[in-house]
């Protein structure tokens, strides 16, 4: 999916808030640079953090949880089967929660992918397909859910890394195009939940402080809560969007301190707060 | 058959309204095919990475700048990776040009290049947190021009 600025520079938030435009986000970071033009062979070695127009800073793109388990894989040897969820997931009727377990499902096919469970990988693209036609876009992902299938039977994990992020970027550029802004947020979001429980799960177990590093995601969260925030009125008081805010203004402070300052007690706060939520997301009610 | 409302104008108007009309209608979705144009050949560029290892993400980013505009991309990177980022135009004669910076405003390229309507900046992140990379039209012999950013990394 293509995050694009409109023309001419105008509404650069398109995923986050194509309805309230600039004004939204008069705090977010911009950049002015301060020296000479950049040239090709001589970019300047420091430029200057301001309040620049909001027009020249375009939204972070969401790292799929690939990125970070790289980092975890060379960090030690994560027992990624563990971190396995077990059983099928049942299509919720309320659409923000399918969304929201379509994205968590794809974070856990990532989840598969590490632990080289073929089967497990396939169960997963197939639980995809099921998810996207219960918000109408199944067209959208036919071809991934099959392609996941033939390169988990080849053990081509790489393939099956780059069939489960594209099968997260057609989702959402399906629900785009369906003006389903809010869903596709929210399957981005599911994604970062069940990616970030994992994480933590892991870090939980050996914490070292550069594995703790990992959860320095201070933009991210604000980006999320800022999503929400550009919601319809309906969607965000719904039950459990509304419980995902609560949760993210938690973690807020806590990611928004240096990596070094994430201790193993914040390490954990962060796990207990997404496990809840992820399992809410999984199960409906209460997360029981 | 004419729809009703635009029987009330003269005939030379009216043809000049359904003009406009029609460009404004598709005025986006040319932009879009121009900018997915860009996203085609940014991709092109990362195809030599892909087959170093790099894992290519299929989220990108994309617009459309004038000449010596610069537009900043947030990113979250992740201490223990390496991360390219390719970026291209699909307009011919244009030449554009990536870096990155820390969130103190730092250049933190661990190399760069520029090549035309391509460029590609490196980066081994020394924290986990926020970078943002610089992107810029340094030519170009259109007034606007479409530009694509992807990013790989392993």
């Amino acid at each position: 999916m293509l995050h694009r600025e409109s023309p001419h520079g105008e509404g650069i938030f398109p995923d986050c808030s194509p309805k309230k435009g600039l004004a939204a986000f008069p705090f977010l970071v911009a950049i002015a640079v301060t020296v000479l033009p950049l040239r090709a062979d001589a970019p300047p070695k420091k430029i200057a953090l301001s309040d620049f127009p909001a027009a020249a800073v375009q939204e972070v793109v969401v790292p799929v949880p690939s990125e970070i388990f790289a980092v975890l894989d060379k960090l030690g040897n994560p027992n990624w089967k563990a971190q396995l969820r077990d059983g099928k997931v049942r299509t919720p009727e309320d659409r923000a929660r399918t969304a929201l377990l379509l994205g968590n499902v794809i974070a856990e096919g990532f989840v598969a992918v590490e632990a080289e469970d073929a089967e497990r990988v396939k169960e997963l693209g197939r639980q995809v397909l099921t998810l996207a036609e219960a918000i109408n876009v199944r067209k959208s992902v036919i071809a991934r859910s099959k392609s996941i299938t033939d390169k988990a039977d080849q053990r081509d994990w790489r393939g099956v890394r780059a069939e489960f992020d594209g099968a997260l970027q057609d989702v959402r550029g399906a629900m785009d195009e369906l003006n389903d802004q809010d869903l596709s947020q929210l399957v981005s979001l599911g994604g970062w939940l069940r990616g970030t429980e994992v994480l933590t799960s892991i870090i939980d177990k050996g914490y070292s402080k550069d594995g703790a590093e990992l959860l320095h995601q201070p933009e991210l969260v604000n980006y999320f809560d800022r999503c929400i925030g550009s919601m319809t009125a309906r969607l965000r008081r719904n039950p459990m969007v509304a419980q995902i805010r609560e949760v993210l203004r938690k973690i807020g402070p806590i990611v928004n301190e240096g990596g070094d300052q994430i201790t193993a007690e914040k390490v954990k706060t962060i796990h207990d707060l997404t496990q809840g939520v992820d399992q809410r997301i999984v199960n409906g009610g209460n997360g029981a | 058959m004419k729809p009703p409302f635009l029987s009330q104008f003269h005939p030379v108007f009216r043809r000049l309204l359904i003009a406009v009309i029609l460009l404004v209608a598709a005025s986006p979705s040319l932009l879009r095919a121009t900018v997915d144009d860009a996203l085609s050949f940014a991709y092109e560029a990362a195809l030599p990475y892909y087959k170093q290892g790099y894992s290519i993400r299929k989220d990108a980013w994309g617009g459309d700048l004038g000449v010596h505009d610069k537009k900043a991309v947030s990113s979250q990177l992740f201490k223990g990776n390496d991360y390219w980022f390719l970026m291209a135009s699909d307009v011919k004669g244009a030449s554009l040009s990536v870096h990155i910076y820390d969130d103190k405003g730092n250049l933190v390229d661990a190399e760069s290049w520029q090549r035309g309507r391509f460029a590609g900046a490196r980066v081994f992140p020394k924290a986990t947190g926020t970078y943002f990379a610089i992107v810029q039209i340094l030519k170009s012999p259109e007034d606007r021009t479409p530009w694509a950013l992807v990013y790989g990394y392993k």
